[in-house]
């Protein structure tokens, strides 16, 4: 039976293809004659400019915002967004988990079974990886979101926006604990972008 | 039938990732916000969409990342493997998605959600093919208008 509409069908090897000719044009045989058609060497090169469409691939470009380059290529702010995000998830969800683990391990009782000992280690991982993890990423969905509508509005991308971002971000993530709280917490944040500003700095050395 | 406007394989689970928990957090904030001030008494409305809001947007956002980003890490698993793009890749990639997120529910839960998971895929597969025919089947080419010989026009206009 045929499975190849599942699996796959075999690749063919272009080369026994007969359609390709026998033999290969070489330097001499294209501009070795005694007239020179470029239509030979180019078989487009008749078409009159402006009769010919070409694939725009539009959503291919680059941000062209000024000061906007960061470590990973970005065509603009959703890019930014899903990628910031998703970074900062997974990094919340993995330290989160070692912490999870370690401390599941750490205070497992000891006379538990083997298969009790695992829940529990299981338990404590997916207690801290996915707080941290959330928590992470719900700062950096803000963050982003006011980084990019900053970036937008005054048309460049610098270091004060991502502070001013980072502060703001801070703040509303903890704006229903009060004024003190809300002050380290805009505080600790403007740090972390600072840092990462710096970071980006030393990386994209140019 | 490759998508041009997404990255290649390693770095797109990234982007899952964050665009999934984006849609969940934000989708989570508007859902528990309604629910929340729906669900507090007069006079504590407000901060109770907020506190709803809180407490629950981030954990939809979290579940909905988890799976986009599992599904996408899947995704290219498969493709490496298969070395073809066809919605086969999906639906494989959703069976194995369903079965690692029930992995800790036993054996037999595993089994239910990959299948249910598997099938979810392919009906959205299928709709997303479907959706394609019938847009493709609306822009056809048409030929162009003959036009009509003299003698017919003639005949018609007098």
């Amino acid at each position: 039976m045929d499975f190849s509409w599942l699996l796959g069908a075999k690749k063919q090897d272009p080369r026994s293809d007969s359609s390709y000719g026998e033999i290969a044009p070489t330097v001499s045989s294209i501009i070795g004659g005694e007239n020179i058609d470029s239509s030979r060497l180019q078989q487009l090169s008749g078409v009159a400019p402006g009769q010919l469409e070409f694939l725009d691939l539009e959503g291919e470009e680059l941000s062209d915002l000024p000061g906007s380059r960061t470590l990973l290529p970005s065509r603009g702010w959703s890019d930014d967004l899903c990628y910031g995000t998703g970074a900062t998830y997974l990094l919340g969800l993995g330290i989160g988990g070692a912490y999870g683990l370690s401390e599941g391990l750490r205070t497992a009782p000891a006379d538990a079974s083997s298969r009790l000992r695992l829940n529990y280690v299981l338990n404590s991982v997916t207690k801290r990886g996915p707080y941290l993890g959330n928590s992470a990423g719900v700062l950096a969905l803000t963050y982003n979101v006011i980084n990019s509508s900053l970036d937008s509005y005054r048309g460049k991308h610098d270091d004060l926006n991502s502070l001013f971002a980072g502060a703001l971000s801070g703040a509303i993530f903890r704006s229903t604990h009060g004024i003190r709280p809300m002050m380290i917490s805009a505080g600790l944040m403007t740090l972390v972008s600072g840092a990462w500003c710096g970071l980006k700095r030393v990386v994209i050395s140019d | 039938m490759a998508d041009h406007s997404r990255d290649p394989c390693p770095v797109v689970i990234l982007n899952d990732f964050g665009g999934a928990f984006a849609m969940g957090a934000i989708g989570g904030t508007i859902w528990h916000g309604i629910k929340g001030f729906r669900n507090s008494p007069i006079g504590e409305r407000r901060i109770g969409a907020i506190s709803a809001i809180k407490a629950r947007a981030p954990v939809v956002g979290g579940n909905f990342g988890v799976w986009g980003g599992l599904f996408s890490t899947f995704d290219c698993a498969v493709k490496g493997i298969r070395r073809k793009e066809d919605p086969f890749n999906a639906i494989i990639a959703g069976f194995f998605t369903g079965g690692a997120l029930a992995v800790r529910g036993g054996w037999k839960h595993m089994r239910g959600s990959a299948i249910g998971c598997a099938c979810l895929l392919a009906i959205f597969e299928g709709v997303g093919i479907m959706m394609q025919r019938y847009m493709a089947w609306q822009s056809k080419p048409i030929a162009p208008m003959i036009p009509e010989s003299s003698s017919s026009g003639a005949a018609l206009a007098a």
